[in-house]
C-alpha cells in the first residue's frame, strides 16, 4: 500500500510544475478537437456562417449615412469572430462539466498538480481554439470581401478581442461549471455570453440605434471590445475606444477567472 | 363500414393530436427559447435598424418593427415544428412508434397527429408575438382578418416544416439527428427574406433568398402586416405553406411506408 505523506506530495509538486501542468491539461483539450471534432467544429462553422449570413442579409445598412465602413462583412466579421471566440471559452466550460461528470477532474484531483493549472490549462487551450477560430472566420471574411483600412497591424486588434473574450467567456464557464458541476449550467453559460455580446453595437451603430438598445449598449463593456476587434476594418476609431476596448478585457477576465477561482477552490473544500 | 372506419381513423388521429399537444404543455421549457428568442431578435432588430427603413427597397412601413414581426413569427414556428419533430423520433426511439404500427391504427394519423402539437403551437405563437408586440407599437393594417389570416398561415408553415422534419425522424429514428438538422433551418432563414427585404440584397445573397421557399411565407404574412388583407397576400401567406405542407406531409408518409416495409 502506498501511503501520500504531505512531504512526497510536496516533492512531486516540485516535479509538476504549473505550466508543465497546465500546458499538459491544454495539449489534452487541444487532442479532444481531433478525436472529438464534432464539439469544436460547430464552434469554427457558426462564426463563419455568421459573419456571411449576416454580411449579405444586412447589406444595406451600410447606406445609412454616417455608418463607418462601405463594406458590411467589415462590419459583421469581428462581431462573428468575437462571438466565436467567446464560445470557445464556453466549449471549455461545457468539457470541464463532461470532466467533472465522468470522474476525470477527480482523478486529476489525486495527482499533485497544482490546483490552479485547472483553470490556466483550459485557458491556454481557449487561447488556441480562439486563434484558430480567428483565422478561420478572417480567411473566409477576406474572400467574401472584408478589407483592412489600413495595413495589415489593423489584423492585431481583431486577434486580441478574441483573445480578451476567449479569456472572459473561459472564466465565466469554468466558474458555472465548478459551481454547479452538471450541464445545469450549460445554457447559462451560452445565454449570458449570447446576451451580453448582442445587448452592444453588435448589428448596428450606436449612432443609428433607437432607445432602449443605445441606453444599455453605451453602459455595456463588450461595445467597447467589439470597437476593439473592429478598429482595424473601419475608417475611424478614437484611441479612446480601443483604450476603453483593452480595459474592458482586462476588468472582466479579472473578475471572471477570480470567479472561477473562487468556484474551484469551493468544490475542493 | 367505410363510415365507420373514417370516424375511427378521425377519432385516432384526434386523440393522437390531444396527446402531442397535452405533451407540449406538460413541457414549456421546451417551447419557451421559441417563444424568447424571435421576440429578443424582434427588440434587438427594432432598436437597431429602426433607420434603415427608410432605404431604397423597404416597404413602405411605419416601424421596423411592422416590418420585423413575419420574420419573428416564422424563426418562432421553426423552433417550435423541431420540438414536435423531436417528439416523434423520441416516440421511435422509446418504442411506442412501433406499438402504435403494432396496432391497428391509421398510419396518416401517427404522423398528422404527432405534429399537431406544433400546428396548435403555430397558431398559439403567431397570436402571442402579435399581442405581445402591439403595445410596443405594432401595427396590423389588415386588422383582426389579418391576424386570423395570419394564424391560418402559421398552421401550416409548422406543418410543413413539421412534416419535413418528421419525414428525418421517421427515416433516422434519432432525436439527436433531427436536432442536428435545426441549424439547417436556420440557415435557410438567414438566407430569405425574413429580416431584410430581398429588394435590399445583392448577388449570390439576392439570389439564394429568392429561390428560398421560406422569403415567399414571410413575405405573405407581412403583406398581411402592412398592406392589409388582399388575395395576393393571402394566396402567398396560405396557399404556398399549404401546398408545401402536402408535400413534406406526403414525404413523411412516404418515410413511413418505408420504414414500415423495412421492418
Amino acid at each position: 500500500m502506498t501511503v501520500t505523506t504531505p512531504a512526497t506530495r510536496a516533492a512531486n509538486t516540485v516535479h509538476t510544475g504549473r505550466m508543465a501542468a497546465s500546458v499538459g491539461l491544454a495539449v489534452r483539450s487541444l487532442r479532444n478537437i481531433r478525436r472529438l471534432p464534432s464539439t469544436f467544429l460547430p464552434a469554427v462553422l457558426m462564426p463563419i456562417f455568421q459573419a456571411i449570413a449576416f454580411a449579405g442579409t444586412f447589406f444595406a445598412i451600410t447606406q445609412i449615412p454616417g455608418f463607418p465602413t462601405d463594406r458590411s462583412i467589415n462590419w459583421f466579421m469581428p462581431l462573428a469572430v468575437v462571438l466565436g471566440s467567446g464560445f470557445a471559452g464556453i466549449g471549455i466550460g461545457l468539457a470541464m462539466v463532461r470532466d467533472i461528470e465522468t470522474g476525470f477532474y477527480d482523478r486529476i484531483r489525486m495527482t499533485p498538480a497544482p490546483r490552479s493549472s485547472l483553470i490556466t490549462g483550459p485557458w491556454l487551450s481557449a487561447l488556441a481554439r480562439s486563434l484558430i477560430v480567428t483565422s478561420a472566420v478572417v480567411a473566409v471574411g477576406m474572400l467574401f470581401g472584408a478589407r483592412l483600412s489600413g495595413t495589415i497591424v489593423g489584423l492585431l486588434p481583431l486577434y486580441v478581442a478574441g483573445l480578451g473574450v476567449a479569456t472572459i467567456g473561459t472564466g465565466w464557464a469554468l466558474g458555472l461549471a465548478f459551481l454547479f458541476r452538471d450541464m445545469r449550467g450549460a445554457a447559462i453559460m451560452q445565454l449570458t455570453l449570447f446576451l451580453v455580446l448582442f445587448l452592444t453595437e453588435a448589428q448596428a451603430p450606436i449612432m443609428v440605434m433607437d432607445g432602449w438598445l443605445e441606453t444599455v449598449a453605451r453602459v455595456n463593456p463588450f461595445t467597447y471590445i467589439l470597437r476593439l476587434a473592429r478598429s482595424g476594418f473601419l475608417t475611424d476609431t478614437p484611441t479612446r475606444d480601443i483604450l476603453l476596448g483593452l480595459g474592458a478585457i482586462v476588468v472582466l477576465s479579472s473578475l471572471t477567472m477570480s470567479f472561477a477561482r473562487r468556484q474551484l477552490g469551493r468544490l475542493d473544500r | 363500414m367505410t363510415s365507420g372506419l373514417t370516424i375511427s381513423h378521425r377519432a385516432q388521429t384526434w386523440a393522437m393530436s390531444r396527446r402531442s399537444i397535452t405533451g407540449l404543455r406538460r413541457q414549456p421549457a421546451l417551447v419557451i427559447p421559441s417563444m424568447v428568442f424571435p421576440l429578443f431578435f424582434c427588440a434587438l432588430g427594432t432598436a437597431s435598424f429602426g433607420r434603415a427603413i427608410d432605404l431604397p427597397g423597404f416597404p413602405d412601413v411605419d416601424s421596423y418593427l411592422d416590418f420585423a414581426l413575419a420574420g419573428a413569427i416564422v424563426q418562432g414556428i421553426l423552433f417550435g415544428s423541431v420540438v414536435s419533430a423531436v417528439g416523434l423520433a423520441t416516440d421511435i426511439e422509446n418504442g411506442f412508434f412501433d406499438r402504435l404500427l403494432a396496432a391497428p391504427s391509421t398510419r396518416p394519423g401517427i404522423v398528422i397527429g404527432r405534429l399537431a402539437s406544433g400546428m396548435t403551437y403555430g397558431a398559439f405563437q403567431t397570436l402571442f408575438f402579435t399581442v405581445v408586440l402591439i403595445p410596443f407599437g405594432l401595427t396590423i393594417r389588415g386588422g383582426v382578418p389579418a391576424v386570423i389570416a395570419m394564424m391560418v398561415a402559421g398552421v401550416f408553415v409548422a406543418l410543413a416544416v413539421g412534416g419535413l422534419m418528421g419525414s428525418m425522424a421517421i427515416r433516422t429514428g434519432s432525436s439527436e439527428a433531427v436536432q442536428g438538422a435545426f441549424p439547417l433551418l436556420f440557415v435557410a432563414l438567414f438566407f430569405s427574406s425574413a429580416f431584410f427585404p430581398r429588394e435590399t440584397m445583392s448577388g449570390i445573397y439576392g439570389a439564394l433568398a429568392d429561390l428560398n421557399p421560406i422569403s415567399y411565407m414571410v413575405e405573405g404574412l407581412r403583406d398581411l402586416v402592412i398592406v392589409g388583407v388582399t388575395w395576393s397576400a393571402l394566396f402567398r401567406a396560405i396557399v404556398i405553406p399549404a401546398t408545401m405542407a402536402a408535400a413534406t406531409v406526403a414525404l413523411a408518409l412516404h418515410s413511413l411506408r418505408k420504414r414500415v416495409a423495412a421492418s
